[in-house]
């Protein structure tokens, strides 16, 4: 009945009409919004490796996941909790993981808190970081879990203070959180001590680090340009040092890696150009353990510059592209006093990337290529996926993560026998 | 029900007679014209009388009136809006979300802002637009999972907004500079106008046929043709309803001809001159969606 009225008055518009009665008048008459929504999925993501590797394992990824979304919207105050709990057959035990839970409020009208458990992300590069400092999940984005694993939760302070167009925002986080860097447990690496690429079945270890960090950005509008001034008072993010482990005074064989301070402080802009987006980043990594760069035993700093530039190529099609210069800053210092000098990344690592997007059947298929091509390296990583979203309720995912290099030690080459396949279907609520 | 609903749409069309000159349509999503600035106040005070005028002229009139009552219904509005996508196999999708929207200037830019609610996969998804009549758009999403608000290129225009039938430039409106139009008919309720491209190889259609209704300046059918004339896509206004004294389209529906699958979108709460603060129009919204204004 309700549709043929309508119809009336839509020009006897009529065909494929039926099955669309429920969906004429009651939206209106929905009870308002409950402060809680729970929401979710249930994910099954299965990876091979593409070839033998030292770990002696053949799955790079094998788990199954639950996720449970739960916000409660309160009018001076939002709660969100993000809670996995997988078991994870690679490892061989069910894991909990909360990715958020975390109060947000804005006490004033000039400022914004987040405080909790929490996801942080800042910067303008893809897949290449350079003032974001936060946590990252390497071994999730080597094995094919969903983008948003990339990013490691940290327990932050997170306040943003809003002036005009000016934004300055500023994360404590009172506990040092690393990386999730590759470790051996499911993927190998290159090991400069031993001078061989290894997989240490339980990790390495390496030093807790319980103090703090402090992240900070400045940033606002300048006509069509956002640009961004950052500073970074903390620790790498990977283990980047080496020290005997045990006591000082003991002459020991036993080394301990270890998270060097770090200091860094860069700038950013981005802004429209041509029809695309062009963005650049700098950021000066200065770390403060081995200033001269002579410790061969701790990183050394770093420039790191990025310029992309992204656009559609034609209609579905989004391609982006990146240089990215990662600049010793003690170069002569670093060679002097390395014990493999030939095994030392150049004075400028060069990386390109580029990225392939294209959507199809109404944006439900998307076709996605990722490529990394270091010419200083000669080495590289491809990371191709294809995504259906099938309905609403089910994706389903399939992709794969290639590592070419010529070198065992370089960056990506020593991850060349940790190229793998995978496939994931997940049903969300 | 089907009685009250015809009674409700008509007692709407009526009302809105005698406000058409000033008044508009939320984001109505349905009408593919735009209209330069410098004719606005022209449209406002000027009655527009077809035997008066070149009919070129009469043609642009109608153009901009119907772009200004699809999309700059008073100062600013916000709508609760809901897609279904159902495909040619009958598959359905849903999309739903809730829009701000502030006029720069009438028949000019625009700045807008897009929550998504669901489905789950999608949910506090923020979309940001500046709508540029000069320039290319500029675009922002946020994305929850990962914290991270991107810049976005601008893009084809006619690409699927969110995965529906409906275009980027169906939401945003098309520049009517873009085409040419003719007036085809006139009779007692309508208008029927025929645009053709002036750039045939920019668009993937040859010309559309916009019926326009008299009495509330709305499109309320619009047929794209391909090169052998053939209907190839439609959009068609299902109901309308008078809201703050604004004829509101609140449902239609983007078909495609080709396989008859389509997008059906529906508006609810929709609010009209609520006196947007400028500065909610940022990234800071996205992050932290302004609750005063979203309820």
């Amino acid at each position: 009945m309700i549709f043929v009225s309508l119809n009336v008055s839509a020009n006897s518009e009529s065909a494929n009409n039926a099955n669309n009665d429920n969906w004429a008048d009651e939206w209106a008459d929905e009870p308002p919004a409950s402060p809680w929504q729970v929401t979710g999925f249930i994910e099954a993501a299965h990876g091979q490796f593409l070839q033998a590797n030292v770990s002696q394992k053949s799955t790079s990824l094998s788990e199954v996941r639950a996720r449970v979304n739960i916000d409660y919207s309160h009018e001076l105050f939002d709660a969100t909790g993000k809670l996995d709990s997988y078991y994870d057959h690679v490892l061989a035990k069910t894991i909990f993981q909360t990715r958020e839970l975390s109060l947000s409020a804005s006490p004033f009208s000039f400022v914004d808190i987040k405080a909790g458990r929490q996801v942080l992300t800042w910067g303008t590069g893809d897949y290449l970081f350079l003032n974001d400092l936060f946590a990252k999940d390497w071994q999730s984005f080597f094995s094919g879990r969903a983008d948003e694993y990339l990013k490691a939760p940290s327990n932050s302070v997170r306040t943003n203070w809003f002036y005009k167009a000016v934004s300055f925002s500023l994360v404590w986080t009172p506990e040092f959180t690393s990386d999730n860097y590759i470790n051996g447990e499911r993927f190998s690496f290159y090991s400069p001590q031993v001078q061989q690429i290894i997989a240490p079945a339980n990790g390495f270890s390496v030093e807790k680090n319980h103090k703090s960090q402090w992240s900070a950005r400045l940033k606002t509008q300048l006509n069509n340009v956002e640009v961004a001034l950052y500073g970074y008072q903390g620790y790498w993010p990977t283990p980047q040092g080496t020290k005997p482990s045990g006591l000082s005074s003991q002459v020991s064989s036993q080394y301990q890696s270890y998270f060097p301070k770090l200091n860094v402080w860069g700038v950013s802009a981005t802004a429209p150009f041509k029809g695309g987006i062009f963005n650049a980043e700098y950021a000066s990594y200065n770390s403060t353990e081995d200033n001269q760069g002579t410790n061969d035993m701790i990183a050394n700093g770093q420039h790191r510059l990025l310029i992309g530039y992204e656009r559609e190529l034609a209609k579905n099609l989004t391609a982006s592209m990146q240089y990215y210069l990662e600049r010793t800053k003690h170069y002569q210092a670093l060679k002097a006093n390395s014990q493999t000098p030939d095994q030392r990344v150049a004075e400028n690592r060069h990386l390109l990337t580029l990225r392939l997007h294209y959507r199809a059947l109404r944006q439900t298929l998307t076709y996605s290529m990722f490529a990394f091509y270091s010419p200083s390296d000669k080495d590289g990583y491809l990371k191709p996926s294809i995504n259906y979203q099938y309905n609403d309720q089910w994706l389903f995912s399939t992709g794969a993560n290639v590592f070419f290099g010529r070198n065992d030690f370089s960056f990506f080459g020593q991850l060349e026998n940790n190229t793998n396949a995978w496939l994931s279907a997940r049903y969300q609520y | 029900m089907s009685i009250k609903l015809s009674y409700k749409m008509i007692k709407a069309i009526k009302h809105s007679h005698s406000l058409w000159l000033t008044l508009s349509l939320f984001l109505a999503c349905q009408s593919h014209l735009h209209a330069e600035e410098s004719t606005i106040s022209a449209i406002k005070t000027t009655p527009i009388n077809i035997t008066n005028k070149t009919e070129n002229l009469a043609v642009k009139n109608i153009i901009d009136r119907a772009n200004l009552a699809s999309y700059y219904a008073g100062e600013d509005g916000s709508a609760e809006a809901r897609m279904i996508i159902v495909d040619e196999n009958g598959n359905r999708q849903m999309r739903q979300f809730t829009i701000l929207r502030k006029d720069v200037q009438d028949l000019g830019d625009q700045t807008m802002l897009v929550f998504f609610s669901k489905p789950s996969n999608v949910k506090d998804t923020v979309f940001r637009v500046e709508k540029q009549l000069q320039s290319d758009d500029n675009r922002w999403l946020f994305l929850p999972a990962l914290d991270l608000v991107k810049r976005i290129s601008a893009g084809d225009k006619r690409t699927s907004f969110v995965g529906s039938h409906f275009y980027y430039e169906d939401v945003s409106g098309r520049n009517p500079n873009e085409d040419n139009f003719s007036l085809d008919s006139e009779d007692g309720s309508t208008y029927t106008i025929t645009a053709s491209p002036k750039d045939p190889q920019s668009v993937e259609f040859n010309h559309y046929v916009v019926t326009i209704d008299k009495q509330n300046s709305l499109p309320i059918e619009t047929t794209y043709y391909d090169h052998n004339d053939r209907a190839i896509r439609k959009m068609t206004v299902l109901q309308v309803q008078e809201i703050d004294g604004i004829a509101t389209v609140v449902k239609s529906r983007i078909t495609n001809l080709n396989n008859n699958s389509y997008t059906e979108m529906q508006f609810r709460n929709v609010k009209y001159n609520l006196g947007l603060p400028d500065s909610i129009f940022s990234e800071r919204s996205m992050r932290t969606p302004p609750k005063a204004w979203l309820d």
